[in-house]
């Protein structure tokens, strides 16, 4: 515990000059802001559609209006779980050796990644505050009330618990590259499949059984579609508490994983290259 | 023009040569696309069995306009896409001075110097499934729409190209570019779905905006309507002239952002 506390200030340094970094690119960070509300504009609007073809007010389990609100939670979801280039990266430095530059310096890898990581969220998340707040104030309507401060706080709890797997299970593919050159595709084809199962595409209530059930059991719903359902209230009461151990079990799963990854691949690790 | 074709042939076959040299990967690479197109398909065929028709399209219909749209973003990315990507890279390292120092047009080079064909089996697969979805609505053949069809397809290639070529562009003014993929990814939103989404009282002027003023809800929209649904000569008259002058603009505005490129770190 005590080397804990003597590392944290390390690796807090490590999160200011990082956000410092991040906000250097204040135009091409904001066009990009703008640039994300068209797929959630459009996405809105071809659900609307759908819904106006289907002459229901229900599809899937889910009114016009939760779906809307969906949409758009999950967006706040990703903003947390999304982890782009983080495995790309790890298994960059593995293959041209710049790996070597944590193990020849009093730097933990996988904690400096975290760090920055969330040096780079924390920018992204207060510079998009503003124009999301605007957009969820536009969409109001479509969502249900406030929920209450027990809903709220397992919200807050899953969306920070989806930080931590959306991390760690990147960087557990990131640390493949050990023992693949290239792994590229590998990160590809996890992407894609990612896209449809975390629930970002539709919610997997609109696939049929027994397919649903077995999208909703894999720990990717916990990326996107588990916090938008609770801040919806659909999950409620010994559902929410079972959903966030769970939550937290898959975490700590994903955690672990990646630290041995590490460990095992540093054995295999020839620092060639750099 | 005879010379620069020539010279894309030579590219082409590089690329190949090169792509080749790792077959495994290329054809992860493919397997990936493949993936992707089965994802979009799941996900219609899932939204169909709910509706019988999106924004007035019925599920036939709307399978042409997905392989519409598949087949278009295959071309951009087996072209442009890759290579416009690297341009804020060339920026910031000062590796466009190579480029500049060629006896070759900048805009050639710096769009069309490498081909990815991990991407271009997509032109054949999004031409397979505008094909099945003819033969599912029993498409009546009429050479007249499929010239018409060709036509805006080619120019919903360049106007694409041309927002690309603007996006890319940027790169010069804000150093950094965020990754060109995502950026692509978030603006060609605006031509994965029918523009008859964008209905109702806040929406139409928007959609409006983006057809007319930007017209990036063309792209794919006017060639998937051309086939299979109305023809309109006035759009179709439109979607011409605005490629025409998107293609002279985005050259106009790259031309000036290479004036303002300052070969720093070179």
């Amino acid at each position: 515990m005590s080397a804990v506390l003597v590392a944290l200030p390390k690796y807090l340094k490590i999160y200011r000059v990082s956000l410092t970094e991040r906000l250097v690119y204040r135009a091409d960070f904001f066009l990009g802001t703008i640039l994300r509300f068209l797929p959630t504009v459009t996405t809105i609007l071809l659900w609307e559609a759908i819904y106006e073809g289907s002459k229901k007010d229900e599809l899937g389990g889910f009114k016009r209006d939760e779906m809307i609100a969906y949409l758009l939670l999950v967006h706040v979801s990703r903003m947390f779980s999304s982890m782009p280039g983080l495995a790309y990266g790890i298994a960059r430095d593995v293959r041209d050796g710049s790996l070597k530059k944590y193990l020849l310096q009093p730097i933990d890898m996988i904690a400096y990644l975290v760090a920055y990581r969330g040096a780079h969220k924390t920018a992204y998340i207060a510079t998009t505050a503003l124009p999301y707040a605007l957009l969820f104030f536009l969409f109001r309507a479509y969502f249900p009330p406030f929920p209450d401060a027990l809903t709220l706080t397992g919200y807050v709890v899953s969306l920070l618990l989806a930080f931590l797997i959306g991390f760690f299970f990147e960087a557990s593919l990131g640390m493949m590259g050990f023992w693949f050159l290239e792994v590229t595709s590998l990160l590809y084809i996890v992407g894609a499949i990612n896209f449809f199962v975390s629930g970002q595409m539709l919610p997997p209530d609109f696939v049929p059984k027994p397919w649903s059930d077995v999208l909703k059991a894999l720990p990717f719903k916990y990326l996107a579609y588990f916090p938008a359902m609770v801040f919806l209230g659909k999950v409620r009461g010994w559902d929410l508490v079972y959903g966030l151990v769970a939550e937290v079990a898959w975490a700590a799963c994903f955690i672990v994983l990646a630290r041995l990854l590490y460990r095992w691949g540093l054995r295999r690790y020839s620092a060639y290259g750099g | 023009m005879a010379r620069y074709l020539r010279l894309l042939g030579a590219l082409a076959r590089y690329g190949l040569a090169r792509e080749l040299a790792f077959r495994g990967n290329l054809i992860a690479k493919v397997a990936v696309e493949g993936l992707w197109l089965a994802i979009l398909l799941i996900f219609y065929l899932t939204i169909f069995q709910n509706t019988s028709s999106v924004a007035g399209w019925t599920e036939d219909r709307y399978l042409f306009f997905v392989g519409c749209y598949f087949a278009m973003a295959a071309l951009v990315e087996t072209f442009f896409l890759s290579n416009c990507n690297e341009f804020a890279d060339l920026v910031r390292s000062g590796d466009l001075d190579f480029l500049l120092l060629k006896p070759i047009d900048e805009q050639f080079l710096v769009t069309c110097r490498s081909i990815d064909w991990s991407t271009a089996p997509n032109v054949l697969v999004g031409a397979a499934v505008m094909v099945v979805s003819l033969w599912r609505m029993h498409w009546p053949f009429d050479p007249l729409r499929l010239g018409l069809f060709v036509a805006m397809f080619l120019c919903g290639l360049g106007l694409a190209y041309g927002f690309l070529l603007l996006l890319t562009s940027a790169s010069v003014w804000l150093v950094r570019n965020q990754s060109l993929y995502e950026l692509w990814w978030l603006f060609s939103s605006l031509m994965r779905y029918p523009r008859e989404i964008f209905q109702g009282r806040i929406v139409t002027p928007v959609g409006w905006f983006f057809s007319f003023v930007v017209p990036a809800m063309l792209v794919i929209s006017v060639p998937a309507d051309v086939m299979v649904n109305a023809l309109d000569a006035k759009t179709v008259g439109f979607t011409a002239a605005a490629t025409v002058v998107l293609l002279v603009v985005s050259r106009k505005v790259f031309r000036l952002a290479l004036r303002r490129y300052r070969s720093a770190s070179s």
